[in-house]
């Protein structure tokens, strides 16, 4: 990367975090818009298929930032699966939950199958990947939007209770369906006597994050003083991000386990979350710039299956909502609108589809990282609103539903 | 124990990954960073139950695991993570620059640049002196006695350099204050001006003694406008920190990189000393930051910087070449030597002159350790003298070697014998038998 480029990338993308972090700070906390998007264009404007303005050779550069971004990410879902308190949480909002996510997964894979088989020509093998890897991508809820939300709300009703769930389970289904896809089309390794199965792929896959938490709690035994902790967790996470990326397996579920193991390990999991809650913005921010700099527009036929993703990606939330909580009795508590609670994409989407980018030979990258970076635009800002807005009308009080249904 | 455990699990790992890796996306880069900071850390740990410094198990990690013993950070990543060294540089200037504060440096600043000034001349005439005695028994200074005494007094006027790096590294993990500290610190960052001085004027005549083919280097008006330059855009950038500070205040963590990062770019834009930039950058900030903001300013940038120390001496260890060091001990040996005797002898005059306390006295033991700025210069001048340039660079990185080993374990007992080093559990000033 040439020093002027260098510059000129950190002073663009310092400028515009700093001026949309406070903007967007201030209209979070007036409108309840969550940010992220701006970040996302930014990035589209200035990459190397657009403006021109970050080269692709400083967009190389830049990978090891955006893997770690991406293992970031997937550590801090992981740490927030602490075993006492998912026990606690009782057993219908999971069933809803698991439920609602593998529809979504299904319904968008089949269809996104089929759409591509017919838009692009495409033999139903080559367009399974790209399609399970939308399906991986609808399935993605933001967090960060339910959070949003619920600060703002007097009470905690089960509408807000589920969608909580729902986000942690949906966001795991993702992690581990596009794991799957990678496992499954990993090539040979040159050091290897032969080629490990998918299977062996996925057990090595989590054999990396748990090892490293693992080795992440040897090493900070009782002492977990704030310097030593950052400088134990930023570089355990930064070599599981590595190994994983290094052996071209999803970073994301090792570093979800990594998550896992380490807090509940520890006796002070808020401590672990708080640290890893600490640096999240900044990496959450470039994974965003960089993977809205690695899209293009050249690629011709990706209109109509993207535009078909993000009709479908709506109306098969809301219509798996819908049936997941008929199916489980619930309708009456959550109501037949819960799922537009689930429609707001976080940052995970970008990292999904850049998993999957970065693999350099899985078919149709672009067209999954188009669906990813729509996605998030089209649902990001208004999705804190749209929960509040559900929320408020589960909360007027209806005939025939009573409180313990709560 | 513990410590031994985890670098044997790391090592293993390694061991299973590696074959089972298809490099690309920089995947590699951030495996051997992430191993390097665990490693080093673990090592550094390891020396401290053995009351030396940290940075020793840093540096012993980085050559145990670099290209030269083990190999599990290959030279090519090594070579890769160049950019992490030349941040920790830029975030290692801005945090002495933030350690000067006005109200000390008014008052033993005089003091301080006697020692300075007493210290690297007397070190410099007796280096030189030594060089153009043994002369032409060295590799790197074949020639007549013109060429000896020229080249001698350019290595000279390079070796008398101290390393700021190491300086911080010790009293960040010491938290030492106390006038044996602050003075080192204060004469290691003036020292390092004065070199560069020296080094051009010496440059400057050695050149007119002995033409060469070799790249011209920078000019003594160059070298004027590298130090001056510096003052300017370092404050410049100070000045924009203490705005961004006064106004915005957020997202310190980011900031404090991009800071270092940006002085950086701008000061080899500009052409000027990037530590001296990024120091002068620092001084402003303290001096002139609203109460309390350049406190949360300094804590922000040393949680970010960190990771980036660890990283730094283990990269730094992984260059040493220990066979180099094996068999040219017979002259690295005496020139060290040479050398902590300049430093001991320049640093009591400098006390006399200046009339310090004489509790200052063990500031010569916190001088010995050497990097940063002398191996940029090393690389001017054998890009110089051509002829001279290989042979000299090894010698020069094997002393360098030498002094970072002896001068870190030699400071951290200074700041035990003065009594300043902090118990970090207890906040209290302990000394330690020295």
């Amino acid at each position: 990367m040439g020093t002027t480029q260098g510059l000129l990338l950190v002073v663009i993308a310092g400028a515009a975090f700093f001026g949309s972090r406070i903007a967007f700070g201030w209209m979070g906390r007036r409108w309840a818009v969550v940010s992220g998007a701006e970040y996302l264009l930014l990035g589209v404007v200035l990459g190397p298929h657009v403006s021109g303005l970050v080269s692709s050779e400083t967009l190389d550069s830049f990978a090891p930032f955006t893997s770690l971004a991406i293992g970031w990410i997937g550590a801090q879902i992981g740490a927030r699966l602490i075993l006492p308190t998912l026990i606690r949480t009782p057993a219908r909002f999971y069933r809803v939950a698991v439920v609602e996510a593998l529809l979504t997964v299904t319904a968008i894979s089949g269809l996104m199958t089929v759409a591509l088989m017919w838009a692009m020509s495409l033999p139903w093998e080559v367009a399974l990947m790209p399609a399970l890897a939308m399906g991986a991508i609808a399935v993605v809820a933001s967090e960060g939007s339910v959070r949003v939300a619920g600060e703002s709300m007097p009470d905690r009703g089960p509408v807000l209770r589920q969608l909580e769930v729902s986000t942690v389970t949906s966001n795991v289904v993702a992690i581990a369906v596009v794991s799957f896809i990678l496992a499954w089309n990993h090539v040979m390794p040159d050091g290897a006597r032969r080629a490990p199965t998918t299977t062996e792929w996925i057990v090595i896959n989590t054999g990396v994050g748990v090892v490293g938490g693992t080795l992440f709690h040897l090493f900070l035994g009782d002492d977990i003083s704030s310097d030593r902790l950052f400088i134990s967790m930023s570089g355990a996470l930064i070599l599981v991000s590595g190994a994983a990326e290094f052996i071209r397996v999803s970073p994301l579920l090792a570093t979800l386990w990594f998550g896992a193991v380490l807090s509940n390990t520890t006796l002070r999991p808020a401590r672990i979350i708080a640290a890893l809650d600490r640096v999240q913005r900044p990496l959450y921010f470039l994974l965003l710039i960089f993977g809205g700099a690695n899209w293009h527009p050249g690629v011709h036929g990706w209109v109509l299956p993207v535009a078909l993703f993000l009709v479908a990606h709506i109306g098969v939330r809301v219509g798996a909502g819908r049936l997941s909580a008929r199916l489980d009795g619930a309708l009456g508590s959550l109501g037949p609108q819960w799922g537009w609670g689930l429609v707001g994409q976080g940052g995970l989407t970008i990292a999904i589809a850049l998993s999957y980018v970065f693999q350099d030979r899985l078919p149709l990258p672009n067209v999954v990282l188009t669906a990813a970076i729509c996605s998030m635009l089209l649902t990001e800002a208004q999705s804190a609103r749209l929960i509040q807005t559900l929320l408020r009308l589960r909360l007027a009080p209806r005939p025939g539903v009573h409180a313990e249904d709560a | 124990m513990r410590r031994l455990v985890v670098l044997v699990l790391l090592l293993a790992g390694m061991q299973l990954i590696l074959p089972l890796g298809i490099p690309g996306h920089g995947s590699e880069l951030l495996l051997t960073f992430g191993f390097l900071i665990i490693a080093a850390y673990s090592a550094g740990e390891l020396a401290a139950t053995f009351r030396l410094p940290r940075i020793i198990g840093y540096l012993v990690s980085g050559v145990l695991f670099g290209p030269h013993v083990l190999g599990v950070a290959p030279a090519a990543v090594v070579h890769d993570l160049t950019p992490v060294s030349q941040l920790a540089i830029a975030l290692i200037a801005f945090l002495a620059g933030a350690e000067l504060r006005w109200p000390e440096v008014r008052e033993r600043g005089r003091a301080m640049l006697t020692i300075t000034l007493a210290e690297l001349i007397v070190d410099f005439v007796l280096l030189a002196g030594f060089l153009a005695l043994v002369g032409s028994r060295l590799p790197f200074m074949r020639g007549d006695t013109r060429t000896v005494i020229a080249i001698g007094a350019l290595f000279a006027a390079i070796t008398i350099s101290h390393s700021p790096a190491v300086t911080l590294a010790l009293l960040n993990e010491t938290r030492a204050t106390g006038p044996v500290a602050r003075t080192t610190l204060g004469v290691v960052l003036l020292s390092d001006v004065v070199v560069v001085l020296l080094f051009s004027a010496v440059l400057a005549l050695a050149r007119a003694a002995i033409p060469t083919q070799g790249v011209a280097g920078v000019g003594l008006g160059g070298t004027i406008w590298e130090i001056l330059g510096a003052v300017v855009v370092g404050s410049v950038i100070g000045i924009a920190v203490l705005g961004y500070l006064h106004v915005v205040s957020r997202e310190l963590f980011l900031f404090a990189v991009v800071v270092a990062f940006l002085g950086m770019v701008v000061a080899r834009l500009a052409h000027v000393e990037t530590l001296l930039t990024l120091l002068t950058a620092g001084f402003v900030t303290e001096n002139f930051s609203p109460p309390g903001r350049a406190e949360a300013f300094r804590d922000a940038m040393e949680r970010s910087a960190a990771p980036v120390f660890v990283v730094f001496f283990a990269l730094a260890g992984a260059d040493i070449v220990l066979a180099d060091l094996g068999h040219l001990w017979i002259f690295v040996l005496p020139i060290v030597a040479v050398r902590v005797i300049g430093i001991r002898v320049g640093t009591a005059l400098g006390v006399r002159i200046s009339r310090a306390p004489a509790e200052v006295g063990p500031v010569w033991m916190g001088l010995v350790s050497q990097s940063g700025v002398a191996i940029g210069l090393v690389a001017v001048l054998a890009q110089a003298y051509p002829e001279h340039g290989d042979a000299l660079r090894t010698v020069f990185l094997a002393v360098v070697a030498c002094n970072t080993l002896l001068g870190a374990i030699m400071f951290r007992s200074a700041l035990g014998r003065a009594g300043e080093i902090v118990e970090p559990h207890t906040g209290v000033k302990v000394g330690e038998p020295g």
